[in-house]
């Protein structure tokens, strides 16, 4: 705004004495100009006019005049201050019949003025607006009936435009009509949708009581072949075809439906599906695989993964790569979750990164499949896609897969830090002693991060090598909050290293901290 | 030549309020407009989002709930109580005890059988005293830490929470608000689910808990406050929340989280030196911090917004306790703008510093004083009889339709998304107060405003020279002597 300012002030000092040009050039410059428009406007506040005669003397009758009321001076005669420039110019007639030696001078405000300082006056006052300039009016010359009587015919026309051609109000009222039947039809829809909102919802409340009777029924009283034999007519005894053609019906259907087999285990599961199949709704999911809005597509894919939808799968795995994030999650998710054989290589090959909200996502399926199935999980640390590798390392260590340790171990000196981070984490989770040697590499490492990560994966896996480094870091490094992890550890894998650390040292903080390291309750602190 | 000087300031300031009208209109409906794809991708998203696991899911981030209290003695231990019920894995709750008058600490310690600890304080970021810090041996109470300071006022009782957190988020709460049991679960997600960009901060909406009924911390019936202030204040956080916020969240434009209930990446909050003790608008000044911390680091960054409500507090109905909060927020606007001037109109900050930082100078800070001078321009041009009567009462129905607008599309978006307001007076209610806010209330929130604005000038409050000259960068409060900075 600032800098705008001065612009917007030369802007309009710009144009603002173009308008003041214009206004001022109402005044005609030249002197007979200037008279003519003086008598056009007779007064003018301020403004007055005097004759002075260089004569020494004049007719008593002139003299005696009490129009011009003549007073004696030194140098002649002068005439009383005449407001009305009009009468001014008339009472000259006499002085010239009288071929007298006069000079008609301005007065402003009774101080004698120059022709150009009235000029200035006069431009001034119009200018402000304290002055309404007067026009020279030529009154009809006829009768104004015979004038008009000449003019055509026109129905008012002109006066009835006068508003559009006021562009500003006319703008303005536009917008003020646009913005109340906005207002007014944004109130009305309100009423309106809150009106259909409410009945949506008790709609919703609705079929869901009328759908959980023959639910349950269904699922409680009959055996999974009965259902998978029942014929159009048994379905439609459950689920009227009037109320399946509806779409919020098929909709809490579905909802309904995929809530129970959530919770529901064994043959009920099976009947779940089956019913699905039977009430064609798997149909209805795969449709919205070809649906141009990224949510429907979504949707079948989450109905898909839920009613285990095999025959599905060849179109879900088009998805994995999507560029939509919600699509691509999914489409993984049911990868992993149907897949006869988990074969993570469409995972490694995925280019965009994985988000920790997909890890969790997939880590469920994975932990949930890992039971079931061999899942070659080092295919992943050959990934391009370094989030896909740190996951790997991630579920070596959640899934407790100590025989892959050795892969990792192989791996472990050429990553970057970041990697090497989550793989120390996994060697702390699991134990992996035989790595000691590779924590206390990074316990040397430049990388503070990556030498906290070491002294935690020390503190269970360390050997007396790893103290050293430990006691070495302690005594160089400047930061609280780093010393107070290097000591955690030295505490936990050498009592004496950090007896000998904390009792050789004076240093209040170094005190302060064993102090809260020995305090029992602080001990996950 | 006065004269012509005088009609050019009044023909300079009839072109500047009318750029300014049509400005505010324009900006409006842009907001409206974004806001609205927003609102509509995040329902549509939120359809997918399954937070069953992130309760239990070991990739999930610690969080650790700082909760400033002062003098909060008669609910300090329910509150306590329902921040420990939390639906969340690994979370911890920090409770600082802001050197208050009461009783609020032997209530805790007794409530919660804590005990001192040798806790070793590191003031990495710079606070008042820590007189001591707090634990239970009792199992049930592990994730609790009380900390009992000196008083410094909110931002720096944040700042102590700061120091001691262990977590990766830091959620800076009001302790005296109720937060739904998952509000950690739906906090935490933007943070885990960005991948091109770096989630430094997610702010929540805050819903008003007058007159409404709470059960085991959450509200279960919605009802609008009996008071006009009460009522104006629920179409005013609809307004801020659901449209103003998700709008610049489209953009990556947000400059304010509410105190209240604010999501921080701790190591991040760390590096920009914490919360500024010397502003009242603490909240909206770390973010802009961090944001600019950010920029100039060169790292992508984003603020993300959850719209979901998840947070109520209960909000003052009464006009002296009102005008004292506005005057504080307008105030912590100011000294926010001005220790950031740095960014204002430079490209080096992205969408904040063209697009975010010029609005909130124009139509957040001098909105007051435009108004004000709206009206003083218009009894000048009644007192010399150059007014235009049809200008005049075109101009205030378009402004006054353009509130109308903005007012009922930001009550049909809560309709449309959460329908809390479920009984018909009720919208009937709001639909009243949107009609007479802008002719019975706004008048006063322009003078509320302009008191802060004149207090601002006097220096109330906040710190004189340091706000005035502002920060070079973002860095610099940490280089601040820490002792002006604790003064």
């Amino acid at each position: 705004m600032k800098k705008i300012l001065p612009w917007f002030i030369v802007f309009l000092l710009f144009f603002l004495p173009g308008v003041i040009q214009a206004q001022s050039q109402i005044i005609p410059e030249d002197s007979i100009g200037f008279r003519d428009f003086l008598i056009v406007q007779k007064e003018v506040p301020g403004l007055s006019y005097r004759y002075v005669l260089g004569e020494k003397s004049i007719s008593d009758e002139l003299a005696s005049d009490s129009i011009y009321q003549f007073s004696k001076t030194d140098t002649g005669y002068v005439s009383r201050l005449i407001s009305d420039f009009d009468l001014a110019e008339r009472l000259e007639n006499r002085l010239v019949a009288d071929s007298l030696d006069y000079q008609l001078v301005y007065f402003v405000f009774s101080n004698l003025s120059s022709h150009e300082s009235t000029y200035e006056y006069l431009a001034n006052l119009i200018r402000n607006g304290d002055y309404q300039v007067k026009f020279d009016e030529d009154g009809p010359k006829e009768d104004l009936v015979s004038l008009a009587s000449k003019a055509p015919y026109s129905p008012l026309q002109k006066f009835k435009l006068r508003f559009f051609s006021d562009y500003q109000l006319f703008g303005v009222t536009l917008v003020i009509f646009f913005f109340f039947l906005v207002a007014l039809g944004m109130i009305v829809f309100m009423l309106v949708m809150k009106a259909r909102k409410n009945k949506r919802e008790n709609l919703l409340k609705e079929y869901e009581r009328i759908i959980i009777d023959p639910l349950t029924s269904l699922l409680f009283e009959k055996e999974l072949k009965e259902i998978q034999e029942m014929d159009q007519n048994e379905i439609e005894f459950y689920f009227p075809q009037t109320l399946l053609s509806k779409s919020l019906y098929k909709d809490v259907l579905v909802e309904r439906i995929i809530g129970l087999n959530k919770r529901m285990k064994g043959e009920f599961k099976d009947k779940l599906k089956s019913l699905y199949k039977k009430l064609e709704l798997d149909k209805n999911s795969m449709d919205l695989l070809r649906n141009k809005k990224w949510d429907r597509v979504t949707m079948g894919l989450v109905q898909i993964n839920e009613m285990d939808l095999v025959e599905a799968l060849p179109e879900v795995k088009k998805f994995t790569n999507s560029s939509n994030f919600h699509i691509r999650s999914q489409a993984v998710a049911i990868l992993l979750n149907l897949s006869d054989q988990v074969d993570l290589t469409f995972l490694r090959d995925q280019t965009f990164p994985i988000s920790l909200w997909q890890q969790m996502n997939y880590l469920r399926i994975i932990r949930f499949a890992s039971l079931q199935k061999d899942l070659k999980l080092e295919v992943l640390f050959d990934s391009q896609n370094s989030s896909i590798r740190i996951f790997g390392y991630k579920l070596v260590r959640m899934l407790g897969r100590m025989d892959l340790i050795g892969v990792l171990s192989s791996i472990a000196g050429g990553v970057a830090e970041e990697e090497k981070i989550e793989i120390l984490e996994t060697y702390s989770t699991l134990g992996a002693h035989m790595e000691v040697d590779f924590i206390n590499e990074c316990l040397h490492a430049q990388n503070p991060n990556l030498n906290l990560a070491a002294a935690k994966a020390a503190s269970v896996l360390g050997n007396s090598e790893s103290a050293e480094i430990l006691f070495g870091l302690i005594k160089s490094e400047t930061s609280f909050g780093n010393k107070l992890h290097y000591l955690k550890s030295l505490y936990e894998l050498d009592r004496e290293k950090f007896d000998q650390a904390t009792l050789d040292n004076s240093s209040n903080e170094i005190l302060k901290i064993k102090d809260h390291i020995l305090d029992p309750m602080l001990q996950n602190v | 030549m006065y004269s012509f000087l005088f009609y050019l300031i009044l023909e300079f300031l009839g072109l500047m309020f009318l750029i300014l009208s049509f400005s505010v209109i324009v900006i409006y409906l842009i907001l409206m407009i974004l806001s609205a794809f927003e609102m509509r991708d995040y329902i549509r998203k939120n359809r997918f989002a399954d937070y069953g696991d992130i309760i239990t899911s070991p990739i999930a981030p610690g969080v650790s709930i700082l909760a400033p209290a002062f003098n909060e003695g008669q609910n300090i231990v329910q509150n306590a109580q329902s921040l420990l019920s939390l639906h969340y894995g690994k979370f911890e709750v920090i409770i600082i005890n802001d050197g208050s008058k009461d009783d609020s600490l032997d209530k805790l310690i007794q409530a919660f059988e804590l005990e001192k600890t040798n806790y070793a304080y590191n003031a990495e970021i710079e606070t008042k005293p820590i007189k001591a810090i707090y634990r239970s041996r009792n199992m049930s109470y592990r994730r609790l830490t009380v900390i009992d300071k000196e008083n410094g006022g909110k931002a720096d009782a944040l700042n102590a929470g700061i120091n001691i957190a262990d977590l990766e988020i830091l959620a800076c709460i009001d302790v005296d608000c109720i937060l739904s049991s998952e509000s950690i679960s739906r906090m935490v997600r933007p943070f885990m689910e960005e991948t091109n960009k770096k989630v430094i901060a997610v702010g929540g909406v805050i819903g008003i808990a007058n007159n409404c009924d709470v059960v085991n911390g959450t509200v279960t019936t919605y009802r609008v406050p009996e008071t006009q202030l009460g009522k104006f204040q629920v179409i005013e956080y609809f307004r801020a929340f659901l449209m103003g916020r998700m709008a610049w969240s489209r953009i990556n434009g947000l400059m304010l989280i509410s105190g209240a209930f604010g999501f921080f990446r701790k190591d991040l909050v760390r590096a920009v030196g914490g919360y500024f003790p010397k502003t009242v608008g603490e909240d909206m000044e770390l973010i802009v911090r961090m944001r600019r911390y950010m920029d100039e680091q060169k790292i992508p960054h984003k603020v993300g917004f959850v719209p979901d409500p998840l947070c109520w507090t209960e909000v003052p109905e009464d006009e002296q306790i009102l005008s004292r909060q506005r005057n504080r927020w307008m105030r912590g606007t100011i000294e926010t703008l001005q220790l950031h001037q740095a960014m204002q109109l430079n490209p080096k900050y992205g969408i904040l510093g063209m697009i975010s930082f010029p609005f909130w100078s124009i139509f957040e800070k001098s909105a007051p004083i435009l108004e004000a001078s709206g009206v003083i321009y218009t009894l000048i041009l009644l007192a010399i009889g150059d007014f235009s009567a049809v200008y005049f009462i075109a101009l205030l129905a378009m402004m006054y339709l353009l509130s109308l607008l903005v007012s009922s599309f930001s009550v049909l978006y809560e309709q449309i998304a959460f329908n809390h307001y479920k009984d018909k007076k009720d919208l009937q209610k709001l639909i009243w107060m949107i009609i007479t806010e802008p002719i019975l209330v706004h008048p006063k929130i322009v003078f509320w405003g302009v008191m802060g604005h004149i207090d601002f000038i006097k220096g109330k409050g906040g710190w004189g020279i340091m706000i005035r000259s502002g920060f070079k960068n973002a860095e610099e409060k940490k280089k601040l002597n820490p002792q002006v900075t604790s003064s």
